[in-house]
């Protein structure tokens, strides 16, 4: 095997190398301005690792794969297309006002809470750029008012009058009936044909999303439209850029949906959060490979803590109305929660219970935390882990950012002074209290799922998830934490595991058991036309980038309900096609099973009816994996600047057991344990092997990260790949 | 001589016992064990327990409180959002809930961040009804594994349309705590469909009427009493669900609440349950006792009973005292014998409540005690503290516009204090939120065969109210309730039979003008097909007398009524001709373009109506109110709101006195600065001295004529219709409505 992936995040571009045998892992500087150049930046120093030159990679390799939330910056900035939105007359602030509680999507619970204070997010479309044009068809698709071409032709006009670049179509029902937006692309481009029009879009919201709801299938259009300039901009330049060096296959596109594709069978909003996506999948790998069915993901960095969950079977957790920025979209997304906890979390004093807050708010990496001396003042968790002897000064990032003692100190006097708490007594709280959110976090968010989080392993990753891992899995209940060796790339190993796939699907109303009639589904054919229709368009997408059509499989999905309820349950069919009512009573069997797990038993009212309100065709191609176990990378990370520092030739003093040998010993420092500072003995993370175990209370300096050894924890090497820390409990 | 010792003791003794057979027999011979009015006027959490002074006194430490603190919100926030998962309720769906953990004693201690805070001072006093009368009376009892149930008004909640679920917590056999979740259901068997009914004359005609009591033993619900309320509702589809959702929520906090006592140990979990009640409390003293003393005083008027136009006064004065607040609304109208708007004094506090939680202090824990230092004074059978023996299904007409009142007047306590320092930690100052519930309520069959009845979650889409800073938002939020929903058409339509012809569309000048401008309110031009029956009804004042008030100079809301076009298909009329719309609700009615139809308009209180399939019927949300003199605003925002529609051309001058040209579209700065130049002159020669001003303006009775309902000149007599019917402020009766 060989193939690159590469995730290309805010601040690094991550690159993963397998070559045979070889896994190599490198990164460089993200290039905002032209994202080929750190991408063969990264790839550049993997291939010196490997002795090969980039040109002999790129040909040598059968696949790209490449993971980025592309357009972000058009959304930041409003810099997308000057677009034009014809909805249903009637429904032309729809996006503006978008469903009222717009306003707190993508926020905090707390700036959620405060009306006075709301504010919408700037409209990517102005208002004085959507017009309605007369048309209604109603739920079932029966047109109720026709469409009329001469009113479409004067909304258009107005639009290219008022200087639009592109043309978004969102009318009511369309996915029942979508002659509509048919006869509006079709005016368009009678009108305004290819020749005129250049490279204009015109999006139709039924190509984007087969779901009810006219607010998210409009920002999910929007959004496509609005992002798709770009990504065609920034993909195809990178694609040029790797052909120019050798390489001569289809770049495969990373997906939020668990999956990937060619770039062109991808939609713009299909990247958005495709790399923690990707993570996730190299967590699916690793539950499968060391056989730990349960495990929470922890991504924690410097801003942010993204949980995700990994339960074994083949289940995936999908968001299907997720938020992208600040907008309801409707794509499925695998689910992954972000906390809003990271070491730029800020702590504050709790004047109603005169104590301590941590959080929402974040110094962010700029200006970070008061310990970068780089302006802020604000006491953060960062600051409060130098603070409890957590991290080293002289080594925080390798060594590349120096860390403030005073700043940090100045921060947490400031912030214990109306506690009447010195400053490592403020540190310490903060450090109880944050990891503890973390573990509320998780627990509410895998409980709502149905599942009990403390029969879970914590699989954690990113810069500070090892250092919080312990305090937060203690919390939690959880007895084992898993840490990937280099977990820094984590998500780009992650884009080297992704199957072929699509997902599709669409809006029903299906009973299958009808509460008033008290009778069971029969009209077997609507049934099994919708599940044709999406396969059928999964196949030929999949097709069309060149598989076979026999190498396709499918998994078909009810989201279901009982009565009138507004969520919807995910449930894997077990069917192709339905023949027979023991398949419907199958079905509403597993249902009431599932739900009697997730929300209790004796909960479930099928007396109400049972509906399916989505049906769900996942379309893949299974390909090989690229295996964890005993794959350990031979250097850390290429490309850093900051290796893996040499292993010590052990400390003075410290707290070493018998079980750690001297060796990977760096020396000792005072740190925070058990409610007091204690002389802890700190470990060098690259000198460790298979046989070395270290007893907490430990620190364990890498590169990338400190790992904070909890007392009563144990950490050791699993399988060449992983750490491991394990509660004596 | 001699004396027996034991005589007078033996006496004292038969007295006592005499006197205790008495009680017994008084307390046990009820005719009715009703509303407890000894628990519904007191909204102070109750005294620290012997339980939770020996929890607090075992001294567990601040880091684990804080902690178990927020372990709890968690868990109170996880309940909520199953609860909206599975619940089917069209407004729990989209927001209208709860879910809290109670103490012992029935003080809701923590509730989850979002829903309808309304129930911080609600929902604990049925609980307290329970462990008044239920707890030691033989056939009830409260035992774990109960399941309780209520929802009339008059024992607490907001009004009997909300149902809850409440189960006491026992922890190795004694009671610690209690956990409950509720839900605004909708239907309830009233007079009209939808559960809020306007044409109720007295609580009889309201529906279920709910008295807390046991439906439930060994965390299972009794499916005898489940068929009994399913049969006294149109709707036993959803009623069955919700009863079901709200066990689950209930059961997953009882679960959350005991594995907390299981790792940190009852005392802890105690001590921070009732310490949050402290802690709170304390803090809002400490908030107000940053506010300078003084009085703030501002005088309302609900302008319909939604049956008839009447004007309803809400005399209102704010005193901040010390770290104390009084809110004195005594003078205000008195109740109505059989109109359903009247509140009960606890549904009122609740409303009142919500001003702290949301639109002041969004920081505050979500609980009962951020009420705890506020006195409310009234005046016993006004429409503000009604007796339990008129209608207050819909006492939302009156609590709304008195949290209004309370809203704006603390906007003028707290601006000062938010622009030196923010000691009271407020969030924005601003002007009045709109508060009205302009949305439909609806009742029939729907395409799918069901009998349904409910409201449209349109009432969810009230305009915010400007800021110091910045104009307000659109169809944001309703008062009661952050991060409500409004929905999606698509999915209200495949479930019900209506047709929203216009529904998320912006009304024109429908905007509190200002410095900065309220925000807008969305228009609904409604009709339905494929059901055989369906009616409609609508329940919300403020189409006489503007309802959201302006802040520092600027305008309250407008008021627009409830249109109706009747008599045709307009859905057929309009396949036949392709020139005819109904999505501008205004243009509609004045250039009628349907041949023999018949329009009107109406207040916006509509007692259940039947309709013709394609028949329209529309209203708008109100919009915020403005903040400072329309004359500093900036010109370019006015013809920015011009271009998008908001405002019409005789609002931009007329109002704003921003002269645009007309080809073009462009601010003539120019013609602008001479026409507020003059604006301002002819202010000045319109001016008077107060004093001429109040001598010309003030009158010693209302005038004849009008149908007034309250205090004119003096707080203490109250007029019952007009200038020559008054009463005692003290001895008010109920008001029939002819």
């Amino acid at each position: 095997m060989r193939r690159i992936s590469v995730d290309i995040g805010g601040t690094f571009t991550d690159c993963f190398l397998v070559w045979d045998d070889e896994r190599i892992e490198a990164k460089a500087l993200t290039t905002h301005h032209n994202l080929s150049e750190g991408f063969l930046e990264a790839l550049g120093a993997a291939a010196q690792d490997l002795g090969q030159g980039v040109d002999d990679v790129l040909s040598g390799v059968e696949s790209v794969r490449y993971a980025t939330t592309l357009g972000t910056n058009a959304l930041i900035q409003r810099s997308g297309p000057k677009l034009g939105l014809i909805t249903t007359l009637g429904y032309e602030d729809t996006i503006i006002l978008g469903r009222g509680l717009q306003y707190g999507d993508g926020l905090t619970d707390l700036e959620k809470s405060d009306l006075p204070g709301a504010d919408r997010p700037l409209p990517l479309i102005e208002p004085e750029n959507i017009v309605g044009i007369r048309e209604r068809v109603d739920h079932a698709g029966n047109v109720v008012v026709p469409a009329d071409r001469d009113d479409i032709r004067a909304a258009v006009q107005r639009l290219v009058e008022q200087g639009v670049r592109g043309f978004v179509v969102v009318l009511l029902h369309s996915v029942m009936n979508p002659s509509h937006e048919d006869l509006v692309e079709e005016v368009v481009l009678d009108e305004y044909p290819g020749s005129y029009l250049g490279a204009f879009p015109i999006v139709c919201s039924h190509d984007v999303s087969l779901k009810k709801g006219e607010y998210a299938r409009s920002m999910s259009t929007i959004l496509d439209a609005y992002l798709h300039r770009e990504m065609q901009h920034g993909l195809r330049s990178l694609e040029r850029a790797l052909r120019d060096r050798g390489y001569r296959r289809p770049m495969q596109i990373v997906h939020n949906s668990g999956g990937m594709s060619q770039l062109n069978r991808t939609h713009a909003l299909q990247t958005v959060h495709a790399g923690p996506v990707a993570g996730l999948s190299a967590a699916e790998q690793v539950a499968d490979e060391l056989d730990v069915p349960e495990l929470i993901t922890v991504d924690m960095g410097g801003t942010s803590f993204d949980i995700g969950m990994v339960t074994g079977g083949g289940i995936r957790f999908y968001e299907f109305d997720p938020i992208v920025d600040r907008w309801r979209v409707q794509i499925p997304m695998v689910s992954m929660v972000a906390l809003g906890a990271g070491g730029g979390s800020i702590a504050s004093y709790d004047s109603t219970h005169h104590d301590i807050q941590v959080g929402p708010d974040s110094a962010g990496s700029d200006p970070g935390p008061a310990c970068f001396d780089m302006g802020g003042r604000h006491p953060t968790v960062t600051d409060a882990d130098l603070l409890l002897g957590y991290l080293d000064p002289d080594y925080y990032h390798g060594g590349e950012l120096k860390l403030s003692r005073r700043r940090a100190e100045q921060a947490y006097k400031r912030l214990g002074k109306p506690l009447g708490l010195e400053p490592l007594e403020a540190a310490a709280a903060v450090r109880r209290i944050v990891d503890n959110n973390m573990a509320q976090g998780i627990f509410k968010e895998v409980a709502l799922k149905g599942y009990d989080p403390r029969r879970f392993t914590i699989l954690a990753y990113g810069g500070n998830g090892p250092t919080h891992a312990c305090g937060f899995a203690e919390d939690l209940g959880v007895q084992r934490v898993l840490v990937p060796r280099n977990s820094a790339i984590f998500s780009a190993v992650g884009a080297g595991n992704m199957d072929q796939l699509h997902i599709h699907e669409r809006s029903v109303y299906l009973s299958l058991y009808e509460a008033l009639t008290q009778s069971l589904f029969t009209d077997y054919e609507v049934l099994n036309g919708h599940i044709d229709e999406l396969r059928e368009r999964g196949r030929k997408d999949i097709v069309r980038q060149g598989w076979a059509s026999e190498d396709v499989e499918f998994r078909v999905e009810f989201d279901m309900r009982y009565g009138d309820q507004l969520q919807l349950t995910s449930m894997i069919v077990p069917f192709d096609r339905f023949t027979s009512a023991r398949q419907v009573l199958d079905m509403i069997k597993r249902y009431h099973a599932s739900y009697g797990e997730r929300f209790g038993e004796g909960t479930q009212t099928p007396e109400t009816g049972i509906k399916v309100n989505q049906i769900r065709v996942v379309s893949y191609v299974p390909l090989e994996k690229v295996v964890f176990r005993d794959s350990a990378p031979p250097g850390g990370v290429a490309g850093t600047g900051a290796m893996a520092a040499d292993a010590g030739d052990g400390g003075s003093g410290g707290v070493a057991t018998a079980l750690a040998p001297a060796k990977l010993v760096k020396g000792t420092r005072e740190a925070w344990f058990a409610g007091r500072p204690t002389e802890t003995t700190v470990y060098d993370y690259a000198a460790i092997g298979p046989d070395d175990v270290i007893e907490g209370p430990a620190l364990v300096e890498a590169p990338h990260t400190t790992f904070v050894v909890g007392p009563g924890w144990r950490l050791s090497q699993r399988d060449s790949y992983f750490i491991e820390m394990r509660h004596a409990a | 001589m001699a004396t027996n010792p034991t005589t007078p003791d033996s006496t004292e003794d038969e007295a006592a016992a005499l006197e205790a057979e008495v009680q017994e027999f008084l307390h046990k011979t009820v005719l009715y064990r009703g509303p407890d009015r000894e628990i519904m006027r007191n909204h102070k959490p109750a005294p620290r327990t012997a339980l939770e002074e020996r929890a607090i006194a075992a001294g567990t430490d601040d880091l684990t409180k804080t902690i178990i603190r927020n372990r709890l919100q968690t868990s109170a926030n996880e309940a909520k959002d199953m609860l909206m998962h599975i619940a089917s309720a069209p407004s729990a769906k989209w927001g209208d809930l709860i879910s809290g953990i109670f103490t012992a004693s029935g003080d809701l201690a923590v509730a989850s961040s979002s829903g309808v805070l309304i129930f911080s001072v609600l929902a604990g006093p049925p609980i307290k009804y329970i462990l008044k009368h239920w707890k030691d009376e033989e056939t009830v009892g409260v035992r774990d594994g109960d399941i309780f149930m209520h929802n009339d008004a008059r024992f607490g909640n907001v009004h009997n349309t909300d149902q809850s679920c409440l189960m006491p917590v026992f922890h190795e056999g004694e009671l610690i705590a209690w956990v409950g979740t509720i839900i605004h259901e909708g239907e309830n068997g009233a007079t009209e469909p939808g559960g809020m009914p306007s044409a109720a004359e007295s609580p009889y005609d309201e529906g279920l009427k709910i008295s807390p009591m046991k439906i439930g033993e060994n965390f299972r619900l009794r499916e005898d009493l489940v068929t009994y309320f399913q049969n006294s509702v149109r709707d036993p589809k959803l009623q069955l669900e919700d009863m079901r959702s709200r066990l689950a929520g209930t059961m997953r906090l009882r679960q959350r609440l005991l594995e907390a006592v299981e790792e940190y140990g009852r005392d802890a979990v105690i001590a921070v349950t009732r310490g949050t009640l402290e802690f709170t409390g304390a803090e809002v003293r400490r908030r107000l006792a940053a506010i300078p003393d003084g009085k703030r005083r501002v005088v309302r008027f609900c302008d319909n009973t939604l049956r008839e136009p009447i004007l309803l006064k809400i005399n209102c004065t704010i005193e901040i005292k010390g770290d104390e607040m009084i809110i004195d609304l005594r003078g205000s109208g008195p109740e109505l014998m059989n109109r359903a708007i009247n509140t009960v004094l606890a549904s009122l506090k609740g409303m009142i409540a919500q001003v702290f939680l949301t639109f002041v202090w969004p920081d505050l824990p979500r609980n009962q005690a951020a009420f705890e230092p506020v006195t409310v004074l009234t005046d016993e059978g006004s429409a503000f503290d009604c007796s339990a023996e008129v209608p207050n299904a819909v006492s939302m007409m009156t609590f709304f516009p008195s949290f209004s009142a309370v809203e704006h007047c603390l906007q003028k306590f707290l601006y000062n204090d938010k622009h030196t320092g923010d000691e009271a930690k407020s969030t924005e100052i601003h002007a009045s939120w709109w508060p009205m519930i302009n949305g439909f309520l609806f009742g029939g069959y729907t395409q799918h065969g069901y009998f349904v009845g409910n409201v449209m979650t349109d009432i969810n889409g009230m305009g915010g109210g400007a800021r110091s800073d910045r104009d307000g938002e659109h169809a944001l939020a309703p008062i009661f309730c952050s991060m409500s929903d409004l929905g999606e058409n698509e999915m209200v339509e495949d479930e019900l039979p209506v047709l929203c012809l216009a529904n998320r569309r912006i009304m024109r000048d429908n905007q509190g003008f200002g410095r900065f401008r309220g925000g807008h309110g969305h228009q609904q031009v409604m009709t339905f097909k494929d059901s055989p029956l369906w009616g409609w009804m609508a329940i919300a004042i403020g189409s006489k007398f503007p309802l959201a008030l302006g802040l520092f100079g600027g305008y309250g809301s407008p008021c627009q009524p409830l249109m109706k076009v009747k008599g045709v298909n307009l859905l057929e009329a309009m396949r036949e001709d392709r020139s005819l719309t109904v999505d501008d609700p205004v243009a509609l009615m004045n250039e009628r373009p349907f041949a023999d139809a018949e329009y009107s308009t109406a207040h916006t209180g509509m007692q259940f109506e039947m309709a013709a399939p394609g028949e329209v019927y529309a209203m708008s949300q109100g919009g915020g109110g403005g903040y400072g003199d329309v004359l500093e605003r900036d010109p370019e925002a006015v013809v920015r709101d011009l271009r998008r529609d908001l405002i019409s051309a005789w609002t931009a001058r007329s109002i704003y006195f921003v002269a645009v040209d007309a080809a073009t579209g462009a601010l003539d700065a120019a013609e602008t600065e001479r026409l507020r130049d003059e604006e301002r002159r002819a202010r000045l020669s319109r001016g008077v001295p107060f004093d001429e001003f109040e001598q010309a303006w003030t009158t010693d009775q209302p005038p004849a004529g009008l149908p007034y309902y309250g205090s004119w000149a003096d707080r203490t007599v109250i007029h019952a219709g007009g200038p020559d019917v008054t009463m005692p402020a003290d001895a008010l009766q109920p008001v029939a409505m002819l």
